[in-house]
């Protein structure tokens, strides 16, 4: 909407280039029929077949995205992916029988994969950029093992002992390692927010939460849930009709949360981070509604719920449009320059076992 | 013929190129290029929704052709094949089929797979997994909803000393320890833990009153424990929670949550009914009537009139007919 002025205002480039919009083309139709068949081959092979979906399901959709009339590519090996979800696996089933029970192996398994974590993100990365191209050129991640370990898990422990008043500083610290390290080609990418722009959202984050939880104040949640330890305290049987009151309505404040300022944030923090980023010199620009992502999360939500998952296809699909579709590229110059760097090869492992943590850096 | 996009895969400048074939070969010709490439060295892209589809030479340059129907054309004359994956998933009959295999595994591996893997995998854990994960539960309860017993210490060891008296149709004695605990938010209640200890709740003694009734009731609790219905259950949620995570997990892991809850209460059922089984067996073998534990069921459904929905019975469906069933035995 305010796509113009954006523009306008942001002017310093003397060479009007037009702004290049993304544009994604695929549809929810077209993309059950991969979607289904995948799922039916990764339950009939026991998940092995979960790689091969996973290479077919980035392929549609970075084939689908286009800019500048040539759609992006996804090359990742399915074999180099199916062991990265195998080490994954084992390193969830030793993390979840150990937490369970609880004895020194525990503090081993969580510190071992703590320790292992930042060299496997930094791989995921190295994984996924490696294997995404557009026009044939591909993208690649350069950020040392060293540097990965001083964001991920320093600024993570640091964070942690700060009771996470250091986490909008450590999330800034992993976008500019992420996309300062980021090359296309023999063309380096750079990250231009600062630490105090992440603080806003925040801050902003932070406020709504507040306000949410006066709101859950004011409907009488609390009241129940005092009644009840009131109750319990004084040995007397708690109203289990109250209890479910007041589950209910926790749960539907936790819905509302969940739906209206996630969204918020991510759609803030989308725009912060790409509006922030460069290619060389080409800018980008990101102009996500907050608005508009909220109705998206909340329409997908609903649809999958009543379709029992059915429509999952057609809200990934809806998701990645309306989000890519809210980026422009503005071009500093020729699009048709950008060279190839040095091959060089990465494994999958990384990627795949940061993804079965669902441990999301939202790229 | 046809025209495609043309990229040497190693600058991102793009070169409007035409293709033909002619005999064996692929010809591509247009700005700087004139190349003739033969059809056995191409390797076709699959064909993805109405993406762009590429043809890769070995030197890692490729065309992009947007007409999918023209390059369809062109693939047929050089006999070039598409996958099976690929072809299946596009034709609707393949994907109304594969709907519908998905949703009746879906309700075989809920319906049969899941109590299996279950069933096999309670009775293979480690012991020792079993009693350490009882303990942190056990942990956890004390001090919080579960409190130290109020029934008199005689009357705890005298009800222990008999249970454990009592001949088990697997051959041996009842040896599972009972602990006891009072909890004013659970009420009158049993449970067995996955390494088969029981906890017997104060108000289930008061209750019930009667010794004979009351081993009725811990007679069905050793047939969980016997079951290893605990355990089961336990690796049961795992295992639907993890699923639901990793089918709904892209929207939100909230929702995975209570469906998995939902989806235990067939389970908890069908295992009523084997403790049941177990329990009356246990009664007949030791000289008693199944219907000691109708009749302390009848008392606990009687107790519980008044607090609707907590305790024993909600964790124990279709009170009535299993009391019919224990009677008829």
């Amino acid at each position: 909407m305010n796509q113009g002025t954006e523009g306008d205002s942001q002017g310093g480039n003397p060479s009007a280039v037009a702004p290049v919009p993304v544009r994604f083309t695929g549809s929810g139709a077209e993309y059950f029929g991969i979607w289904i068949v995948n799922l039916l081959l990764t339950i009939v092979t026991l998940g092995i077949y979960s790689a091969w979906a996973k290479v077919r399901r980035l392929q549609y959709f970075d084939r689908h995205t286009e800019l500048a009339g040539s759609s992006f590519d996804f090359h990742g090996s399915p074999i180099k992916i199916l062991i990265g979800r195998l080490i994954a696996l084992v390193m969830l089933i030793a993390y979840n029988y150990t937490v369970r029970i609880q004895s020194v192996w525990t503090l081993a398994v969580v510190g071992g994969i703590g320790l292992i974590m930042p060299w496997l993100l930094r791989n995921s990365l190295r994984f996924r950029l490696y294997n995404t191209s557009w026009r044939g050129v591909r993208f690649h991640f350069r950020g040392t093992v060293g540097r990965a370990y001083r964001v991920f898990l320093m600024y993570g422990i640091l964070s942690f002992i700060t009771f996470y008043i250091m986490a909008p500083f450590m999330h800034q610290r992993v976008k500019a390692y992420q996309h300062n390290n980021t090359w296309f080609g023999n063309t380096q990418c750079s990250f231009h927010a600062g630490v105090g722009q992440f603080y806003k959202i925040y801050l902003l984050l932070l406020a709504a939460a507040a306000a949410f939880a006066i709101l859950a104040g004011f409907s009488g949640v609390y009241g129940l849930f005092i009644a009840a330890t009131e109750a319990q305290k004084h040995g007397g049987r708690v109203n289990p009709y109250d209890t479910l009151k007041a589950v209910v309505m926790l749960y539907g404040i936790t819905i509302l949360v969940v739906v209206s300022i996630g969204p918020v944030f991510r759609a803030l923090m989308a725009n912060l981070i790409w509006s922030n980023t460069r290619v060389g010199e080409h800018r980008i620009e990101c102009n996500m509604s907050p608005r508009g992502l909220i109705w998206i999360t909340v329409s997908n939500l609903v649809l999958v719920v009543l379709t029992l998952g059915l429509f999952i296809p057609w809200a990934s699909v809806r998701m990645a449009k309306f989000q890519l579709e809210a980026v422009r590229l503005v071009p500093a110059g020729d699009l048709q320059q950008f060279v190839d760097a040095d091959p060089d090869q990465v494994g999958a492992v990384g990627e795949e076992a940061a993804s079965a943590f669902d441990f999301d850096i939202s790229l | 013929m046809l025209t495609a996009d043309y990229f040497d895969g190693r600058t991102t400048r793009v070169r409007v190129v035409r293709l033909e074939v002619d005999g064996g070969n692929l010809l591509i010709t247009g700005e700087d290029i004139d190349r003739r490439v033969p059809v056995t060295e191409v390797k076709v892209d699959e064909r993805l929704g109405r993406a762009p589809r590429r043809l890769r030479f070995a030197d890692e340059a490729f065309c992009v052709v947007g007409d999918l129907n023209a390059l369809d054309a062109l693939l047929s004359s050089i006999a070039h094949r598409d996958g099976w994956v690929d072809r299946i998933q596009r034709r609707a009959r393949f994907v109304l089929l594969s709907m519908a295999v998905c949703a009746a595994l879906a309700v075989a591996a809920y319906r049969w797979g899941l109590p299996w893997a279950a069933e096999i995998g309670a009775a293979h854990m480690p012991a020792g997994f079993s009693v350490e994960l009882s303990s942190q539960a056990l942990k956890a309860l004390d001090g919080g909803i579960l409190l130290p017993s109020r029934i008199d210490p005689d009357r705890q060891l005298a009800l222990t000393a008999k249970f454990h008296a009592l001949r088990l149709p697997e051959g041996g004695k009842a040896n599972a320890e009972l602990l006891f605990r009072g909890s004013p938010q659970l009420g009158a209640n049993a449970f067995t833990l996955p390494d088969g200890r029981i906890i017997v709740l104060d108000d289930l003694v008061t209750i019930i009153g009667d010794d004979r009734q009351i081993l009725a009731t811990l007679a069905h609790e050793a047939g969980h424990g016997r079951g290893h219905h605990g355990m089961r259950m336990l690796l049961q949620s795992s295992i639907v929670g993890a699923f639901l995570a990793f089918y709904v997990g892209d929207i939100s892991s909230l929702l995975a949550i209570a469906p998995a809850t939902l989806m235990q209460a067939r389970y908890s059922r069908d295992f009523e009914e084997q403790a049941d089984g177990y329990g009356a067996a246990v009664l007949k073998l030791n000289g008693m009537s199944p219907g000691l534990l109708a009749d302390a069921l009848d008392k606990l459904s009687k107790s519980h009139k008044e607090t609707a929905g907590a305790g024993y019975l909600s964790s124990h469906p279709a009170t009535l007919e299993r009391m019919r069933h224990l009677r008829s035995l």
